[in-house]
């Protein structure tokens, strides 16, 4: 084995290649970094390190993935592992039948070390809405990993695995990227599969890939963007290449800045990111040209209506009448109310809440339809923005990492929102990389958004500042 | 006392697969073996629309007469019930694939049009058993093998005013489902269930409170509980008791009607467009095609029957009760051109073996040139319309021709002259009395010696020379 | 000032969720919403009177073909009760569509 093991997947999977170290070997060192690490991390909600190593013998080298170890997000059905989505409700649960996402993974070489933590169904921005424990970001344990793939990402940010699969719905691949210095993606609505996703808000969620640098995430894309008939809204795509299209300049690429977000209050060293970054762009050959998104900041509001409706009527199934959590009640009524009010935690009592409440009689047009076609103003906007310029470079988070604990009123958690909900209403493709870290060593992470079905030109330009911002690939 | 109706009726399409999965739609098998993720409910499972289904709802609406929406959306209804595993039903609320249309019915009353206002797909919920008395805190039983199950969802316009035409218009929709291929309509086996809206008004010009009864299990049901519920708030309004907008149950036993327990406040179904499946895009081309090649419907054909065939109205429903016998007829009159000869045969003698072999006329070994050529063999005297009686069982058990039946059996009739005037002779020589009776004026006695020469030649003779004969043997 | 959503609300649309809310979790429940819904309530101000919606239509369907599912025990292995192959329930009352 080489004395300095390999960083990332593309250098694990070419050492692997060049038999220069062996999957089993890698997955050793990985378990015991887990073993060590992870009691304080805690990315993790259930570990399958025998499974594991069974898996990675049967593993072909020259498959896309070459048995690389990777975690995923635990409201991603994996068939015979448990899939809680963090909740007391499906505590116990073990899922009969796996994501088509997992499969695909599974079948291009990969190896799952474990099922990560998040916030309960998804819905936070810190992953402290897990009704087991919080995870604590690996960059400073005192603080949040962010959310909702929190476990996720710093499980990559860790070392505990090579890639990771999250979900994406208001921003939960992209924030926790940005707080844990690693980078998340978030495909076009519609390419990857979302059979087997415990969903959360129907026509927002995405799964994506999470990686130490931008090329594992599309070496991760490869193996996942298949088409899926299970899937209604998933789309089939010509075939891409997302490693081959990584090009190494932006020369004819238009960089564009969205006038209404440079009002907004950010943390000063990422505004200074920003700037460095804008400079790192034209430096490889990209322009910067000013673009108009008038309603971009009704994107939030807009949001939390929608999500929370979806929630409502997602989250029905969960009655403990055929599996999960069940509380007998004097009758069905009451049965249900106490299963679910034993199983569910106060988030996620709130947004079913607003959901129900925004898709009720006599609220529904001023509400919920009215979100819907603010989504669609904001869409049109997004999509006339992106006429203008290739992609648009936004910070992902108003602030680094925060104390775990800091954060206790929601509608301030939700505001933390503002970068990534937009991508998610539009359905558009977005990418949040590392970009230096703050005074305090924080990581900082920024955004790149681009047009419907660019995600391989997107990470191609993610790739580019990545790796001028120092990036490893 | 003006009676308005209005029907709910949901039809299960006959597909091999479920609405939204690939789960099995046998009826009958073991609970809870056909299933999976997605008609379960469980986490992470997701709707796949069934191309089948569109189809034959496709076909049904334009067979109603729908307008067929090109464009149209599947809506979540939200509601929580154990049968229901997802606590939303997945169909079609705001944009339904189809609205109007109208279905014909002939009652007492006449030849009326019952309008349609909508219909749409939907996915049927599990089956719910309880046990015999629910109010008991007693367990209730599930089967979600019918959960996912696709349904077409019709709702009439309050346009009936009986009982009689509400049961009309159902036998009617159900010829015209099987009749298309889109549903076995069977109510036994929950293939078609219906919802009855009844209310009752002094005043023809004021609608009365709309009353719905729910749990009917059949055609007949339907007609009863309308008809007890007309009298029921006949008798309130008489009374000055107020009715109550409510549902009812209907008791089969008693045929009655009673309010269910307790139902709480209408439901909020919190109706929003399903985001799990794009909208439903039907090909305009393929529309066409659909309207160009939609085969003449039942009660247009019942009506042609009547008119162009002269067939009498009995005959002409019997014959497009089901499309196979309305084929096997058509085909029939094609070889031997006599609709009224072989409309009456197969009402009669046809049907009536049919129903002791407890067969449908398509389970049989009868084809339609075997009809034709026996009712010929008929028709050219080769033998007697009796003799042909004994025939038809052969030919529909074990599909020989008509020659080759009659020749085994021995049945050809005997025209031959000079043996029908050696019975004639023998008849007159034994039968002196009425030979007497006839000779001095009684004609109906030749009827009394044609039979008698019946027997003698075994039911072989033809009757109608049998008489000829014996009237020139007698003059003599 | 009207609140947007007052106890009478939050009961109703709790029942309406099956969900179970307790004096302690009632006050502080109240006012997040009412913050929530105020918040998001911004949007009435957006003009949206000529917006045209845009979803996509369905590309594939789903041909009539069985496909493997689930056993029995596969699919309802974690039911807390089940007889005879039936999923058991106690005490309905009243009840939705037959």
């Amino acid at each position: 084995m080489p004395s300095e093991l390999p960083r990332t997947l593309n250098q694990y999977r070419l050492a692997v290649r060049a038999h220069e170290l062996s999957a089993e070997e890698y997955l050793e060192e990985t378990c015991r970094l887990i073993e060590r690490d992870d009691p304080q991390v805690r990315a993790f909600l259930h570990l399958r390190l025998d499974a594991a190593r069974s898996d990675v013998r049967a593993v072909d080298p020259m498959s896309p993935l070459a048995g690389a170890p990777i975690a995923i997000k635990d409201n991603i059905m994996m068939a015979g592992e448990r899939c809680t989505c963090g909740s007391r409700i499906l505590e116990h649960y073990v899922a009969p039948y796996s994501a088509t996402v997992v499969h695909a993974l599974i079948a291009g070489g990969a190896v799952v070390v474990g099922k990560t933590n998040l916030d309960e169904f998804a819905m936070g921005s810190s992953t402290e809405n897990s009704a087991f424990f919080p995870t604590h970001n690996p960059m400073d344990l005192t603080r949040v990993p962010g959310g909702s793939s929190g476990g996720s990402n710093a499980a990559v940010a860790a070392g505990f695995a090579l890639g990771a699969i999250g979900s994406d719905t208001g921003g939960s691949v992209r924030q926790p990227a940005a707080f844990c210095g690693v980078v998340g993606f978030k495909p076009t609505y519609g390419l990857v599969s979302r059979y087997g996703l415990v969903a959360f808000g129907s026509s927002l969620d995405c799964i994506g890939p999470i990686g130490r640098s931008v090329r594992d995430t599309a070496i991760m894309m490869n193996a996942m963007a298949v088409h899926d008939p299970k899937d209604a809204t998933n789309v089939r795509r010509p075939c891409v290449d997302f490693e081959a299209a990584l090009q190494s300049t932006l020369a004819g690429k238009r960089i564009g800045i969205i006038r209404e977000l440079e009002g907004l209050e950010v943390q000063p060293e990422i505004a200074a990111s920003m700037e460095m970054t804008r400079k790192a762009a034209v430096n490889c050959g990209a322009s910067v040209v000013d673009v108009s998104v008038p309603h971009i900041l009704s994107a939030l509001p807009a949001y939390y209506i929608i999500a929370p409706a979806e929630c409502s009527a997602n989250l029905g199934r969960f009655d403990g009448v055929r599996y999960g959590l069940h509380e007998d009640g004097r009758d069905m009524t009451e049965t249900y109310s106490r299963t679910r009010n034993a199983g569910f935690g106060t988030e996620v009592k709130r947004r079913i809440l607003i959901g129900a409440f925004v898709l009720s009689a006599g609220y529904y047009d001023a509400y919920y339809k009215k979100a819907t076609d603010v989504r669609q103003i904001i869409t049109d906007e997004l999509d006339a923005a992106l006429q203008s310029a290739d992609v648009l470079l936004t910070p992902t988070t108003p602030t680094t990492a925060f104390r775990i604990g800091a954060v206790t009123d929601p509608l301030e958690m939700y505001k933390a929102d503002v970068f990534t909900i937009p991508a998610d209403l539009a359905g558009i493709p977005a990418v949040s990389f590392p970009a230096g870290k703050d005074t305090a060593g924080l990581p900082i992470g920024l955004q790149l958004m681009g047009a419907r079905w660019s995600d391989a030109e997107l990470l191609s330009s993610a790739n580019v500042l990545f790796t001028a911002l120092g990036g490893e690939s | 006392m003006t009676t308005t109706i209005g029907l709910e009726i949901h039809v299960q399409l006959a597909t091999r697969t479920k609405m939204f999965c690939g789960c099995s739609t046998a009826f009958g098998d073991e609970p809870n073996t056909h299933v999976c993720p997605v008609c379960l409910g469980l986490p992470g499972a997701l709707p796949a629309l069934n191309a089948e289904a569109v189809r034959l709802a496709t076909r049904l609406a334009t067979a109603l007469g729908c307008t067929v929406h090109e464009v149209s959306e599947f809506s979540r209804k939200n509601y929580f019930y154990p049968d229901l595993p997802k606590s939303y039903q997945i169909t079609q609320f705001d944009r339904p694939i189809a609205t109007g249309g109208s279905v014909p019915i002939v009652t007492g009353r006449g030849a009326r049009s019952i309008q349609l206002t909508r219909a749409h797909i939907e996915e049927d919920a599990g089956k719910s058993m309880h046990a015999a008395d629910i109010t008991l805190g007693g367990e209730t039983l599930i089967d979600f093998n019918r959960c996912g199950m696709p349904l077409i969802e019709i709702v009439t316009e309050p346009d009936m005013q009986s009982g009689e035409e509400a049961y009309e218009f159902l036998r009617n929709l159900r010829r015209l489902v099987r009749w298309l291929g889109v549903s076995s309509g069977d109510m036994e086996k929950g293939a078609m269930r219906c919802d009855v809206n009844v209310s009752v008004s002094p005043d023809p010009a004021k609608r009365g409170t709309k009353v719905e009864i729910k749990n009917l299990n059949s055609f007949r049901s339907v007609k009863r509980a309308i008809d007890y519920e007309e009298q029921r708030q006949a008798q309130c309004l008489a009374d000055c008791t107020p009715i109550t907008t409510e549902t009812r149950h209907f008791d089969e036993v008693q045929g009655t009607t009673s309010g269910m327990r307790s139902k709480e406040a209408s439901n909020d179904y919190r109706y929003f467009p399903e985001p799990d499946l794009p909208l439903l895009l039907l090909d305009a081309e393929e529309l066409k095609s659909v309207r160009a090649h939609m085969p003449e419907l039942p009660w247009e054909m019942q009506a042609r029957f009547e008119r162009d065939l002269g067939l009498s109205s009995y005959d002409a429903a019997l014959l497009t009760e089901e499309r196979s016998t309305a084929e096997f007829f058509q085909q029939t009159i094609a070889l031997y051109d006599n609709p009224k000869k072989v409309a009456g045969y197969m009402g009669t003698e046809v049907s009536r073996l049919l129903n002791e072999r407890g067969k449908e006329l398509v389970e049989t070994r009868l084809t339609p040139k075997a009809l034709a050529d026996l009712l010929k063999m008929v028709e050219d005297n080769t033998i007697s319309n009796t003799a042909s009686k004994d025939v038809l069982p052969l030919l529909v058990d074990t599909g020989t021709t008509p020659l080759e039946a009659v020749r085994n059996l021995g049945l050809e009739q005997v025209s031959d002259a000079s043996a029908l005037e050696g019975f004639a002779r023998e008849v007159i020589a034994e039968n002196v009395a009425q030979v007497e009776q006839f000779r001095s004026g009684k004609e109906a006695v030749l009827g009394f010696l044609v039979g008698q020469l019946m027997k003698k030649s075994k039911g072989k003779a033809n009757p109608k020379l049998a008489g000829e004969t014996l009237r020139n043997a007698l003059k003599s | 000032m009207a609140t947007i959503i007052d106890k009478k609300t939050l009961e109703h649309v709790a029942t309406l969720a099956r969900l179970e809310i307790t004096l302690e979790e009632e006050g502080p429940l109240l006012g997040d919403l009412e913050r929530i819904l105020e918040h998001v309530a911004q949007l009435s101000s957006v003009d949206t009177s000529a917006v045209i919606s845009k979803r996509p239509f369905m590309t594939l369907l789903r041909p009539d073909e069985p496909s493997e599912g689930l056993t029995r025990a596969e699919g309802l292995g974690g039911a807390p009760a089940m007889r005879d192959g039936f999923v058991v329930v106690k005490n309905i009352m009243g009840g939705e569509d037959a």
